[in-house]
């Protein structure tokens, strides 16, 4: 049953393609006196290939005379809500590939262009049409030229032609067009530096097209880093462990990781893992080797902390009765953690840089959207745009860098704010409404160095021994 | 059953070979025999020594020599202050005793147990906590306020809950008068206020020992009184039992029930602190406090 209902459907469909093979002879007897070859316009968009609506562009229009016709006129329906400079519009008309001795006069009336030729227009002739200064409708969509002509046996409708496509013309476009048409700009371009390296149009271009590759860039680091400190804290603990292989494990990994380059590591685990059929998404396996770098660097940041903690804090601790992984947790990583912050990041800022390395291996990032916008439009702003980017980032952390450095200097001399005293009653002693700084957490002693210094203590005698 | 036949240890261990720790009915008889005099603490008959230290020798990568072989016992209660030259090997001595130093050889008893040998660190972390510790240098915990430092050992240690931590912190605060530091952190305090600090934290643990390593040598002078005055009101009002090395010697005088030279890594002389100071039996004793008197 089912296989003659499989065969019943080939015949049918069979019977489809002849009849469309028909149709598609019978359609050409039909032929237009004149035919419209083609409508296109010229890509306005910078550094991209699009046709912008309430920009400037060309309008090219290119139509064939058919077998026996002379064409005397053709007019251009221009879409409404666009506008035109008819005055500029070049008609030319070609036989075969010479210049054929026809003049056209162009008049322009309301959103029609109508192009009149001196002489008929006759058989095989090449018309084009190309409309200076055309604006398309600013929603942008696609737009259809149709039009009329006229021939001996009197006016005719045009064949429409294929829709052109628009893009809306946004506050983006706007901006860029009022850029354009500014003389300072241009003076500014006409510098073959400024223009090459900080062409303003170019540059907000790029803005908006690289957001999409710098929230790649942060996302990655971002979503590494917590895994980056976490695989650091273990093989920082590994590697002061007392038992010795488990040392050697972290010494391997540690130098082996820091002694190749990232580059290389990227492109064995991009390459190598493919080939061991092993599929993982690009940007995850970017955030996988992020990671796995950060935290060769980071183990010997916190290892390098850890032992720089006085070797008194491990004996008060024990004197205490702790245990050492009391000591560890409670003693020594809370002063590691405040200590190594302006190294780590230091680290973070490298981290978040060196995902530009994994452009070359195409995962859509910051770098590589500069790269593609600047091989499009050949010009080297839009790395300008991307360097800018990372500075928006990178700047703001050196400069919290300094600040926590010169903090911590500080309150290590024992300046910085002080808490209120207390008043010596019966009832502070049983009080406990002052809860900072009894529980020794990590989050705390991440966060003691950003809190805000309060200013009711200066010149209090903290240092003077009450006797 | 932490008497050990023999305790041995250390590549030098033939050489250094000591007689096996003493019995404890027959080491608190001797002790009492040789201590009476030499102490103004008074024990019972019955009583034991709290720590025992037996022909205890120590030695740093096998050839400095620092304690040849120290002979000391401490009675419950009781205040030694520990005197010498530097280089004599008070503070070893006195690390030796909460293990932070392993000892060569020889032996250390605290409440009769054998605390040399290959003891757990179980063991060792629950020793630790009997004995309570107060360094030169502080070694306040940075990261924690005042209240904090004091806190920590109760929390984590004894597992008490954060309020009865909390309470028994402030009131150790107020007793060494730093209540309203409670809050401060050790770098906003002075050296003076941290070591008081330093106290209370070792006295919150309620240790039945406790041990001061030069308590005011890192002291400025004028910050020296406030913490003597705190050690003296613990030693007493606190009763607390206390080895402190020290170079008060005011200090060792006025509190102390004995005080014991060290020189050379051997206990020199010990005695009442009047006759040791104003009797010196031994030439290098009399040579010492002529020099620093």
């Amino acid at each position: 049953m089912g296989q003659t209902w499989r065969y019943r459907g080939k015949r049918f469909a069979i019977a489809l393609c002849a009849l469309a093979c028909a149709l598609a002879i019978l359609v050409p007897t039909t032929a237009f006196g004149l035919t419209t070859n083609k409508a296109t316009a010229r890509p306005n968009e910078d550094g991209g290939s699009s046709v912008i609506g309430g920009l400037p562009t060309r309008l090219t229009w290119e139509g064939t005379v058919g077998t026996g016709e002379k064409v005397t006129s053709v007019t251009l329906m221009l879409p409404e809500g666009g506008s035109f400079d008819g005055s500029t519009t070049k008609v030319t008309v070609l036989e075969g590939l010479s210049r054929a001795k026809l003049d056209g006069e162009v008049k322009v009336e309301g959103t029609s262009l109508i192009v009149a030729f001196s002489e008929p227009a006759t058989e095989g002739l090449l018309l084009r049409l190309e409309v200076e200064n055309m604006h398309f409708p600013p929603d942008g969509g696609d737009v259809a030229i149709k039009g009329s002509y006229v021939n001996q046996s009197g006016e005719q409708e045009l064949e429409e032609s294929k829709p052109i496509k628009t893009i809306a013309n946004t506050p983006l476009q706007a901006l860029l067009a009022s850029l354009d048409a500014n003389p300072v700009v241009e003076a500014w371009n006409s510098s073959p530096f400024l223009g090459m390296f900080f062409k303003p149009q170019l540059l907000v271009t790029a803005f908006a097209t690289l957001i999409p590759g710098w929230l790649l860039c942060l996302a990655i680091v971002c979503i590494a880093y917590p895994f980056a400190i976490i695989l650091g804290l273990i093989f920082a603990l590994m590697k002061i462990s007392r038992r010795r292989l488990i040392r050697a494990i972290a010494i391997v990994y540690v130098n082996v990781l820091r002694g190749t380059p990232l580059f290389l590591q990227i492109y064995i685990m991009f390459f190598g893992l493919p080939m061991m059929n092993i599929n993982i998404d690009n940007n995850v396996l970017g955030v996988i080797v992020i990671a796995i770098n950060a935290s060769a660097y980071l183990a010997e940041i916190f290892r390098a902390g850890i032992e720089s903690i006085p070797p008194g804090q491990y004996e008060a601790a024990s004197s205490l009765g702790m245990s050492h992984m009391m000591t560890m947790v409670n003693i020594i990583l809370p002063q590691t953690i405040r200590r190594v912050i302006p190294t780590v990041t230091s680290d973070f800022i490298t981290s978040y840089k060196d995902t530009s390395l994994l452009s070359s291996v195409g995962v859509m990032e910051l770098m590589m959207f500069a790269k593609n916008l600047t091989s499009v439009s050949g010009n080297m702003t839009p790395y300008v745009a991307a360097a800018i980017f990372y500075l928006i980032v990178t700047l703001p952390l050196i400069k919290g860098v300094t600040i926590i450095e010169k903090r911590m200097a500080r309150s290590e001399r024992g300046g910085g704010p002080r808490p209120k005293v207390k008043a010596k009653s019966a009832d502070a002693a049983a009080g406990g409404q002052d809860e900072m700084g009894t529980e020794p957490s990590l989050i705390e002693a991440l966060s003691a160095p950003f809190r805000p210094a309060s200013t009711d203590i200066a010149g209090m005698g903290g240092v003077a021994d009450v006797q | 059953m932490f008497n050990k036949a023999n305790a041995l240890r250390g590549s030098g261990a033939e050489a250094h070979r000591v007689p096996p720790a003493l019995d404890a009915t027959e080491a608190a008889l001797q002790a009492h025999e040789r201590d009476k005099i030499l102490t103004k603490h008074h024990f019972a008959p019955e009583e034991h020594p709290c720590v025992r230290i037996e022909h205890l020798m120590k030695t740093f990568d096998g050839e400095t020599q620092v304690l040849t072989d120290v002979n000391l016992t401490v009675w419950p209660g009781e205040v030694v202050c520990v005197l010498g030259p530097s280089g004599s090997g008070k503070s070893t001595m006195l690390r030796c005793i909460n293990l932070l130093e392993t000892p060569t050889a020889g032996h250390i008893l605290i409440e009769d147990h054998e605390i040399t040998g290959h003891l757990p660190t179980k063991e060792v972390n629950k020793l630790r906590q009997n004995l309570g510790m107060v360094f030169q240098s502080f070694n306040l915990f940075p990261h924690l306020t005042a209240k904090g430092n004091v806190m920590i050992g109760q929390t984590k240690v004894l597992k008490k809950s954060k309020e009865e931590a909390e309470a028994e912190a402030l009131k150790q605060l107020e007793a060494v008068g730093l209540l309203d530091r409670a809050d401060f952190k050790p770098a906003q305090l002075s050296g003076g206020q941290q070591q008081r600090v330093a106290i209370a934290r070792a006295v919150a643990m309620h240790p039945d020992i406790l041990l001061f390593d030069e308590p005011t040598s890192a002291l400025d002078p004028e910050l020296v009184r406030g913490v003597l005055d705190v050690m003296r009101d613990l030693a007493e009002n606190g009763g607390m039992t206390m080895i402190v090395v020290t170079h008060e010697m005011g200090f060792a005088r006025e509190v102390a029930d004995r005080v014991v030279f060290m020189e050379g890594g051997v206990v020199v002389e010990q005695g009442k602190p009047d006759d040791v100071f104003d009797r010196p039996q031994n030439e290098r004793t009399a040579q010492f406090l002529g020099s620093i008197g």
